[in-house]
Parts: C-alpha cells; structure tokens; sequence
C-alpha cells in the first residue's frame, strides 16, 4: 500500500478532531458535545447507506434494462 | 413598477414562433431578462385585482416571498434561454417561456382560482417540453406524465370547491386540518407536484426524457412552485416534517442503483425538495426562511448540474454511468462547472447549499426535532456520496472508456458560468440572501467555527467511506422499480380485466335474459294455460273446419273478470 494517502488522511483526520476541540458547539444534542462525531457519523453513514440500498437494490428494486419495453403504452 | 412579469415571457413566447430561427434566441433572450428586470423591480405591496360578477381575482400579489420565488423563477429562466441558445426546434422553448410564465403566475396570485387556473397552464406548458425530447419514451413517458399531473389537478379543483362551498376566502392562504377535506384534497395535489413519495414518480420517469435543454427547465418550476405552495398554505402541518425526512432519504437509496446520470439527479431534487417540505413542516420563522432559501439555492445548483450532466451528454452521445468515463481531461471547463454544482448541493462551506441548507438542519435543532436533524445529515451524506463523488468520479474521473467527445456549443458553457458564479456568490455572501427573506428578521449565521468544522468532518468522512467502497458504487446496467410501476405494469392487466371483466358480464346476463325470456313465452304466450282453459291452437292448422266455439271461453270466465275487476275498484275507492 502506497504511505503517502494513508498519511495524508491520518493528518487531516487528526486535524478535523483537534478542530472540533477548539470549536464551542451551541447546540444541545449530545452528539455534537462528543469530538469527531460528525466524522465517524459521515463515514458510517455512508457506509450504511451504500449497503442498505445495494441489498434492496438486489433482493427488490433492481431489473433489467428493458424491463418496461414492451409493456409500456 | 407594477408589471406581471409572466407578460414578457408570454409575449416572448409567442413571438419566437413567427420569426425566422436567427431571431429567436435573442428574443426569447430579451423577453426572459425583461422578466428578470421586472421581477427585481416589483415594488412589495404591489397588486393587480380584479372583480369578475362577485368574484374577487388578484393576479398579482407581491411580499416578500412571492418577490423572492418570482426572481429566482426569472433568473433561471434567463440561464435556461442561455443553454439553449442553439436551440433549432422551433416550439420547445416557447413551452418552456409559458411554462416558466405559469410558475410566475401561481407564485403571484393571490386568489384560489387564479393559482389553480395558472398551475393548470404550467402542466400542459411542461407536458410540450417533455414531449419535446421527441424520442418515443419521451412521448410515452409524456402521457404518464400528464396522467399524473391530470390527476393532481383534479385534486385540486375538488379541494378548490369543497374549500369554497364551505366558507372557505377566495385569498390565497393557510389552511388547517380542521378544513377536513378541503385541506386533504389540495394537500395531495400540491404533494403529487413537490414529488412527495408514493407521487414521485412522475419525476424521475419524465425528466431525463426530455431534451438536454429542456430538463433544466423542467427541474426549476413544478416541484418549487408546490414548495411555495407549501409554505404558503400547509405550514407548520407536522405530516410534512416526516414525509420530508422520508423524501430525502427515499432520493438517495435510489441515487444508489441509478445508472442514468440525469435520473440520478432527478432522484436528488426529491431529496433536495424533501428538505424544504420538512422545513415547512417545522414551521418556525428559521425554518420557512430556511425552506424557501433552499429552494432558491436548489434551482440554481441543481440547474448547474443538470446542465454538466447535459453537457456530458451532448458531448458524448451517452448518458449511463456504466458507459462513461475518464473525460475530466477532455472537459476540463465542464468538469469545474460541475463541481461547483457538487459543492454546492453537498453543503461545502462557501456554497450556497451549505448556507440554505444548514438554516433548516439548525430548524430542526432548535424545535427539537433531534431524530430529524440527525436524518436529515444522514441524507446529506447521500447526497455528497452520489453527487459530489459517485457521479463526477465516474462520468469524469474515473476508468477512461476512451470516449469520443463533441466540441460543445459556448453559450452552454456560458449558461453554466452564470449559475456557478450565483452558486459562489450566495454561499460567500449570503446576506444577499438572507436579506430577502420572508416572515419576520432572521437573525442566522452559518459561518460559525462549530458549523463549519461538523460540515468539513461529514464530508471528510464521507469521503473516506466512498473511497473504501467506490468498487461498489460503478453504474450498474439496470433501472429500478419505482411506483411508477404502478401505472406503467398493472395498467395492462388491470385494463385487460376490466374489459373481458365487462365484456364476460354483458354475455351472461344477456345468456341469463334470453333464457328467461324463453321460459316467461311458456306461460305468457297463453296464459289459460294455467286457468286449465288451454285450446289446442293449432287445431285449425290441421285442416279441421272452423268453428268459433271451440276457441269461445265459458261465460264465466268474462264474469271472473269483470267481478274481480269491480272489486278491485272498490277497494281502492273505499
């Protein structure tokens, strides 16, 4: 695996969290109390969405191409 | 200065149908930026009325937020006229001029039938843009289109005459649950048009099927004018808070698994407008600036958009994901244009999207919907998922398929720089915008160090998850049922049955009746028969002489008759 990506994510990483240190929420949620909430929430939220739709995707939604032609008015 | 702006554009409109094709852009032109001029000029306060037998009409209304939609409404209508500058068909941007006039006029009206008379036009105006694309799915997918919209307008008429049978003002203005089915009846119709799912369909199944140019109209003026419909007659109605939130993330599961790149964009103005339906649920004075900032903001960004994708698609003749690729290099201009249109809807600091759309999340913060400030983030990951990293990543960035690409016409390019510069302009001043706003001073900064910091962390994060997945997430060849199904698969077996339903009815009972009728003859056809009376009638028929009193009945029988008849007479005298 190439150093330099993982590197650079590792610092902005770190420097998104030290952000969020200085920062002074004014809200009430509890959520945006917790340093680098926002962070792990838009990667686990991403993750869960890609893989919610894709196994709806598959078991339901997803057909072929040409599904409608034929059918249609 | 009290002019409709609507006047210019239909003027426009008519005009550019006479004159030769080298006249036409530049008086579309003119008659869209005069529109815009007016529109800015519109003195608040301003009004037309009109009394017609006892009737009162107000064709124009200004305040602040029919000011604000009418701008917006024009300005985009001057960047559409842009694009499609090179336009050579002859009527599609005339439809496109009254379809953007219809949309002025609702925003504008100040009566019940003025708005209905006026969202009946923009219907039929956008039908003609759609069936512009002239494809034949842009002609099927036309008439399911107006099927829908036939409907919602027929919503809206009953609730029109429930509202007004019963008391309800001729004005234009908020409704209540306790109008019962005034309210449920125009609450559906306006939901239909904001493309509130199950009603959506409409949308992403005839949007990409109009013409490159005429989408970017279509994606600026139904589902916005029934966001102002919304906040100017449903808001605060909590249904909406919940139908939005599931608006926004419905967009994006299906954003997931569209391969269409101008489907995948329709699935996010549901999403985007499902921000803006939430807000006006939420109802606060934040949230109702927030809902129609968002909406002004959307128009432009998702028009920038629309046009990148149309781009795309004129240069290259293609418009799946899974057949594009690596052009980042080919269209460097589009490429930029674009991605301020990404930035923008995905809420990246110093674009408008981040400065209308953090007004409704911090909405919802502060009326203490926390679980709907916490879904609606959830989709606004989704939408930096697929707009600002799936669809650049790969129609731009990603695997080069060596596709062949077409010099595009400048005033596209034009068109895009434009609202790109809007796009930068809102998000680094957003005073701009701010200061229009509707309802009462809103006192809002979304420059604050938490804001700014929550936002780069969720994008930052999001980037990371498509980094890691990005395997997962190329074009696959397929569509996605949607409700459109409905309509489009079960209208085949539902007419089938309803026919040979029908048809089966009529042969039995007309099996039935004959059947009757055969054995009603036996007793009708000689009805002595059962007196015991019966005469052998065919005994003349055998050659045997004639004589009358082998048919003559006894006397008595006339004495029956006359007896029960005389009975009958006195007792209904008595």
């Amino acid at each position: 695996m190439k150093i330099g990506p993982a590197v650079s994510t590792v610092l902005v990483l770190v420097v998104m969290v030290a952000l969020d240190l200085l920062a002074d929420p004014h809200s009430e949620a509890w959520w945006h109390q917790l340093p680098g909430f926002d962070l792990l929430f838009g990667f686990l939220g991403c993750a869960g969405i890609v893989i919610v739709s894709k196994a709806l995707g598959k078991v339901w939604l997803q057909r072929e191409e040409g599904f409608y032609d034929g059918g249609d008015p | 200065m009290t002019v409709h702006p609507a006047i210019f554009l239909f003027a426009a409109s008519g005009l550019a149908v006479w004159v030769p094709r080298l006249a036409r852009a530049p008086l579309l032109f003119c008659g869209a930026v005069s529109a815009l001029v007016a529109a800015v000029l519109l003195s608040q306060g301003a009004h037309w009325s009109y009394t017609v037998g006892d009737v009162q009409l107000e064709l124009l209304r200004v305040d602040e937020l029919s000011h604000l939609f009418g701008v917006i409404f024009t300005l985009i209508t001057v960047i559409g006229v842009l694009y499609a500058w090179h336009t050579v068909q002859r009527g599609e941007h005339s439809a496109a001029l009254v379809y953007a006039g219809g949309a002025l006029g609702v925003v504008y009206s100040g009566d019940w039938i003025s708005a209905f008379v006026w969202w009946e036009l923009m219907a039929l105006a956008s039908l003609i843009v759609i069936w512009s694309g002239d494809t034949p799915r842009a002609l099927a997918a036309g008439y399911r289109y107006v099927f829908v919209h036939a409907t919602a307008g027929g919503l809206f008429f009953a609730g029109l005459l429930v509202h007004l049978t019963f008391g309800g003002g001729m004005a234009l203005g908020p409704l209540n649950e306790s109008g019962g089915w005034a309210y449920g009846l125009i609450l559906t119709a306006v939901a239909i048009n904001a493309a509130i799912p199950p009603f959506h369909a409409w949308l992403t199944d005839a949007y990409p099927e109009a013409s490159i140019t005429g989408t970017v109209f279509l994606s600026a003026f139904t589902t916005k004018t029934a966001v102002y419909l919304l906040i100017r007659v449903f808001a605060g109605s909590e249904l909406l808070v919940w139908a939005g939130v599931a608006m926004a993330l419905y967009g994006v599961v299906y954003a997931v698994l569209e391969n269409d790149i101008r489907r995948l964009l329709g699935y996010h103005i549901i999403s985007q407008v499902g921000y803006m339906v939430t807000a006006v649920g939420i109802g606060t004075p934040l949230a109702l600036g927030g809902a129609a900032a968002h909406a002004f903001c959307h128009i432009l960004y998702k028009a920038l958009l629309l046009m990148g994708a149309g781009a795309v698609i004129t240069a290259t003749g293609r418009r799946k994901l899974s057949e594009l690729g690596g052009l980042a290099q080919r269209m460097p201009v589009v490429t930029v244009l674009y991605m301020v249109g990404a930035f923008s809807i995905s809420g990246v600091p110093l674009f408008n999207g981040f400065v209308s759309k953090s007004m409704i999340v911090s909405a919802a913060s502060e009326a203490e919907f926390t679980s709907v400030e916490l879904l609606l983030t959830l989709a606004s990951i989704g939408t930096f998922l697929h707009t600002g990293l799936k669809l650049p990543y790969f129609m731009l960035f990603g695997p080069d398929r060596g596709v062949e690409t077409h010099p595009l016409p400048q005033n596209k390019i034009i068109a895009m720089t434009m609202a790109a510069i809007c796009c930068v302009g809102l998000g680094l001043f957003p005073a701009l915008l701010y200061g229009r706003l509707v309802f009462q001073a809103i006192d809002y900064h979304p420059y604050t160090t938490d804001h700014v910091v929550a936002s780069l962390q969720l994008l930052v994060g999001t980037g990371i998850g498509f980094w890691l997945l990005a395997g997962k997430l190329g074009g696959q060849a397929t569509i996605s049922l949607d409700t459109d199904w409905l309509y489009r698969k079960m209208t085949p077996p539902v007419f089938a049955f309803a026919v040979l339903g029908v048809n089966g009815a009529g042969r039995w009972l007309e099996h039935r009746g004959a059947r009757f009728v055969n054995a009603a003859l036996r007793v009708s056809a000689n009805p002595y028969r059962l007196l015991g009376l019966n005469r052998d009638l065919s005994a003349g028929v055998r050659g045997e002489p004639f004589d009358a009193n082998y048919y003559r009945f006894p006397i008595g029988v006339s004495v029956f008759w006359a007896l029960t008849g005389l009975i009958l007479l006195a007792l209904v005298l008595w």
